[in-house]
């Protein structure tokens, strides 16, 4: 047997990376562009595009309402999602694959037609354009993936160890805070930097409960896109793709240390 | 046989002042299926008991519920007198060793086997001292700071073991705890849970389908069949004396032959054959014979008040420790074990096979 692809499975796999890649490596070159229009190549590079972006106001108060919001989502996901999860992975409650399949239901509806449900079913509440509603509306996103992940993390889990801690003199509380919760570490992680992005990256649902009192990144970005075609968005692309690749570090580290430790 | 009422009262009370763990009548259902039924059992402080049967028969069920890790059905368990059957398995003191060993891998061994006394408030000096005495008791010492993954698995064995003992717990439940090891480490660990055991004093319930295991672990053994006991007593009883079929086959190796009942007597392959034991009602009987308890002899021996068969030599198969023999005759095919040393008869060589009615077994034949 021969180790790793062939020369031709090879190429084929760089060419898919190149065709994936090559728009955003475009973004990377307008964003520093000096031209006062999105043209390829630039004419010239500078970093007037950042400077702008920095100066923008809605850009920005977007950027600092998607951020909050994301890190509500993300503690809110898995507050409610791990205990949930562990529930139903340990079977504690009656259905618990009934109600597995039924937390998977979100994820398979088109967007869409969730944000046009939760507009409809926020307005009375008065919570559209609000940091509560466009939370409750991406944790109706979230909080599915966290339960998915956090049960197969938990269904992984050996039991016995579980048992063994109870056995010891653990109440079910100390067994879950000293052993169950150090062993989900990776699970956990995972978990909440995916809340993080989708609450982050959300545009469908945050368009329908949004409003000039409250709006996101995703949606100032496409007001912004729709009047003007400066590489001023090209700029924040590159802000977002470098953010994005610190977090995935840090999660990479954090995660891949706690499988070190754990297994 | 016949006591005084009073006498007997007064015994029964003694051993159940004596009796350190108590099961009565406990039973286990899943839905319709019966996995442990009317499980009774008396344990005395410091005796070791093994629950013997094969895989499916109830035993680590029973184990689990004398934890607390499955609430049981019906029936209660005791401990020192005090029904525990409601009791929560973390306020049980139970010190439990799994088949997996289920060490903590996110700690070192130092804080797995820390782990029990943490929960139980111990202070930090105190339980330092504690844990090194535990792990110098299964000769690990130096290897506190390690984690489980870096340990061979006999020593993740000792780590659960010193985690389980640390505790001084009122009971220690062992389930397979060596099944998972292989031969040459099995022999050791199990000389040395005995030894701990019994310098130890501590009241011992054993999980096993190794009936080797079982024989040299423990003072008694109780032999478990699809959920219930089929006889308790200590490992010599269960070897010579079992009391039904099913314990004749599970330990020790039997040779099984047809045996008929005539007006006479029990008759084996037209021979009128003696048994030192009751013969069941029933009509069709087997008749179980250890191997190593039938001796081979010229075919004219005279057999006196034991029993004789006369059949012929088929072959031989050497074992290492024994050299077993193959006799074909009248009652079927018969394995002989002998040690193999001096003269033995050859394949071809009329013989007789020659036991004693004190080592004939009478049970009624399994249904078909």
């Amino acid at each position: 047997m021969r180790e790793g692809a062939g020369p031709w499975l090879g190429a084929a796999a760089a060419l898919v990376y190149v065709v994936l890649l090559a728009p955003v490596a475009v973004v990377v070159f307008i964003a520093f562009s000096a031209d006062s229009f999105i043209v390829f190549p630039p004419s010239g590079y500078s970093l007037r595009w950042f400077q702008r972006l920095w100066a923008h106001e809605a850009l920005m108060r977007g950027l600092s309402l998607s951020l909050m919001l994301a890190g509500i989502v993300t503690i809110g996901s898995l507050a409610i999602g791990v205990p949930a999860a562990y529930a139903i992975a340990r079977a504690k409650v009656p259905a618990a694959g009934a109600l597995k399949a039924f937390f998977l239901a979100p994820l398979l509806l088109p967007t869409l037609v969730l944000g046009l449900a939760l507009l409809m079913a926020l307005q009375p509440l008065r919570l559209t354009a609000t940091l509560t509603g466009l939370a409750l509306g991406h944790m109706v996103m979230t909080v599915p993936f966290v339960i998915r992940l956090m049960v197969t993390t938990f269904a992984t889990l050996p039991d016995e160890v579980e048992a063994a801690a109870a056995s010891l003199g653990a109440t079910p509380w100390r067994v879950f805070r000293r052993v169950t919760l150090p062993l989900a570490i990776p699970g956990l992680a995972a978990s909440a930097f995916l809340s993080f992005l989708l609450s982050f990256d959300e545009t469908v649902i945050s368009l329908f409960i949004s409003g000039p009192r409250a709006s996101t990144l995703p949606v100032e970005m496409v007001r912004y896109v729709e009047g003007r075609t400066d590489p001023l968005v090209a700029a924040l692309s590159v802000v977002l793709i470098v953010a994005t690749l610190f977090v995935i570090l840090v999660v990479e580290r954090i995660a891949g240390l706690a499988r070190v430790v754990g297994r | 046989m016949e006591q005084p009422l009073a006498a007997r009262n007064h015994q029964c009370a003694l051993t159940r002042r004596m009796s350190h763990l108590t099961l009565n009548r406990l039973s286990k259902r899943y839905g319709e299926t019966v996995a442990v039924a009317d499980v009774s059992l008396s344990v005395a402080r410091g005796e070791s008991v093994a629950l013997l049967g094969p895989s499916g028969c109830g035993k680590t069920t029973t184990l689990r519920m004398i934890a607390g890790l499955i609430q049981p059905s019906a029936g209660a368990i005791e401990v020192l007198g005090v029904d525990v059957t409601q009791v929560p398995a973390h306020r049980r003191n139970m010190g439990y060793v799994f088949q997996s060993y289920a060490l903590f891998p996110h700690m070192s061994v130092a804080a797995n086997v820390g782990f029990g006394l943490d929960e139980r408030g111990v202070g930090r000096s105190e339980r330092d001292r504690r844990v090194a005495a535990a792990l110098s008791q299964v000769r690990l010492e130096g290897l506190s700071a390690r984690k489980p993954r870096e340990l061979s698995g006999g020593q993740q064995q000792r780590v659960a073991l010193a985690r389980a003992l640390v505790i001084e717990p009122d009971v220690l439940l062992l389930d397979e705890s060596l099944s998972n090891l292989d031969a040459r480490l099995r022999d050791a660990m199990r000389l040395e849970i005995r030894d701990l055991q019994r310098s130890l004093g501590i009241t011992t319930l054993f999980v096993t389908h190794d009936q080797t295991e079982a024989l040299t672990l423990c003072d008694r053994i109780a032999v478990m069949h699809a959920g219930r006991v089929e006889q308790i007593a200590d490992p010599v009883t269960i070897y010579e004396r079992p009391a039904s079929r099913f314990v004749a086959e599970f330990v020790g190796r039997s040779v099984v032959l047809p045996v008929e009942r005539s007006e006479a007597g029990l008759v084996l392959g037209g021979r009128p054959v003696r048994t030192a034991h009751p013969v069941p009602e029933s009509r069709a009987l087997e008749l179980f014979l250890r191997p190593q308890r039938i001796a081979l002899a010229g075919p004219e021996t005279e057999a006196g008040a034991h029993n004789r068969l006369g059949g012929v030599v088929r072959s031989h198969v050497f074992v290492g420790d024994r050299l077993e023999v193959l006799v074909d005759t009248q009652a079927g095919r018969v394995t002989v074990e002998t040690s193999g040393a001096g003269a033995v008869a050859q394949p071809g060589d009329a013989v007789s096979l020659i036991w004693s009615p004190s080592d004939t077994l009478v049970f009624a034949r399994a249904a078909p």
